[in-house]
Order: C-alpha cells, then structure tokens, then sequence
C-alpha cells in the first residue's frame, strides 16, 4: 500500500533568507527574526554602556557619548530605531491575528478562493507603510539634529 | 502548557516594551522633532540630563520595569530561536539554564546603577 507522506515545507538554514514558495507575510517573518537579534545585540552593548561607563563618572560618559557621535554610530542608531519601529508594529500585527483580529469574515469557499492571508493582506500593507513613513519622520530627526 | 504562558508572556511583554520603549525613544532621539512641538529635550544624553532623570524615582522605575520586560522578551525570543535548531532535550534545557544565568546577571548589573545613582 503506498504510504502518503505530509508534504515537505521544511525550508532548513536556506528558510533565514530564502521563503520558497511562501509569500510576503514569511519575509515579514524573516526580518522580524532578523531585527529581533539585531536589537538583542544593541541592548547588550546599551546595557554596557550605561552601566560600567556611565558609574564611571562625567569624563568617562562625556568621552563615550562623544565617540558615539561619529556618524557610522550615528547611522547604526537610525537603523536600530528603524529595526524597532518595524518589529513593535509587526509585532502588534502578529499579536492581533494571534488573537482572531483584523483576520475577515468567513465565506463560503468559492473559487477564485481567498485564503485568510489575503484577506488581511491590506492590513499588512498599511502597516508597512507606516513604518515607511515613521522611517522618514525619524530619518529627517537624525539629520535636522546632526549626522 | 509552561510553554504556553511563556508565550503569553512573550506577547504580554512585547505589548508593554512597544509602549515604554516609544517613550524612551521618542526622549531620546527624537528631540529635534520634539523641539519643533515646543518641547525641550536639551540635549538628552548630555550629563546633566541624564543625572536629573536618574534622580527622579519615576525614571528609575520605568527604566528599571523596561528592563525586565525586554530582557524576558529578548531572551526568551533567542531561547525559541535556539531551541528551533537543537532538537535534543537535554540541550534544550542547558540553554534554557544559560539563558536564565545571562538574564540575572545582566539584570543585577542594569538594576544596580539606576539604584546606586538614585540614592546617592
């Protein structure tokens, strides 16, 4: 008797970058996993520096703060705050579909059928536009208040 | 049915950092914007700031709240990642193990100076 086997969707290591056949919402995913490291490691190197150089007194904090000036610093910071402007709101969008919001009706299925995904997908769209526009708004901050 | 409170958790915890972090953020980088609504961050990484902010309790409370939450948020996230890669249990439970021993430790070191400059 042929034996059915559960259909292989296991994407391995090549899953961190490549989605296979899934769509935007894996890439979402992705990056969420991505920026979720990325900011663990600023939080170790944050925790650092707010603790053993800032108890350190004024001169070793003033020095710190002056080299975290240099605009390579400058723009790893715009891109940890971008990193949480997208993970805190794809965040709330994950938790809000884990919950059985913003999720649609339910319809019969008729062909051309519309799977929950693409039922919610303009949500999803909103949501990245708004992190596009929250990019820009602090991306015009860190250059008004110097590179 | 632990792992399902972890991951409540995890939700909770990440709704509280979106609200606590917005609020340090928005103070501390978003300052020429701030200036712009006719708020004065002055210079909010300047010395003079940060030891006035570090003498108010409500600052050293919320740092010290934001603090617990994103590290049980950051570690338990990096837990289910490297639990995703080691099928192995008894793996599974030495980084569990580890992970709690990183999160004390940087806990104990991120409280103890918010405290130490609050009382002196």
């Amino acid at each position: 008797m042929k034996q059915i086997r559960p259909r292989q969707n296991y994407l391995g290591a090549g899953g961190w970058v490549w989605a296979g056949k899934y769509k935007l919402e894996r890439y979402l995913y992705l990056l969420h996993r991505i920026t979720g490291l990325g900011i663990l490691l600023f939080l170790l190197i944050h925790l650092c520096i707010t603790t053993i150089f800032r108890i350190q007194g004024q001169d070793v904090w003033e020095a710190t703060i002056a080299l975290l000036r240099n605009p390579w610093f400058r723009f790893g910071e715009y891109l940890v705050v971008i990193a949480f402007i997208y993970h805190g709101l794809n965040g709330l969008r994950l938790i809000l579909q884990e919950l059985g919001f913003a999720l649609g009706r339910p319809t019969p299925p008729i062909y051309p059928y519309k799977d929950s995904l693409r039922k919610k997908r303009p949500w999803t769209i909103t949501m990245l536009a708004v992190i596009a526009i929250l990019a820009a708004v602090v991306l015009f901050d860190f250059i008004v208040g110097g590179w | 049915m632990r792992n399902t409170y972890l991951r409540l958790l995890q939700l909770v915890t990440g709704a509280l950092i979106a609200v606590l972090l917005g609020i340090h953020i928005v103070i501390m980088h978003v300052d020429a914007i701030l200036g712009f609504f006719g708020v004065d961050a002055a210079k909010p990484t300047s010395w003079g700031a940060m030891i006035e902010r570090a003498s108010q309790g409500i600052w050293a409370g919320l740092y010290i709240a934001l603090l617990v939450f994103v590290l049980y948020h950051a570690f338990n996230g990096l837990r289910n990642i490297i639990l995703e890669l080691t099928p192995s249990v008894k793996t599974g439970r030495i980084v569990t193990w580890v992970i709690i021993a990183f999160g004390i430790i940087a806990f104990i070191g991120g409280t103890y100076v918010p405290v130490a400059l609050l009382v002196s």
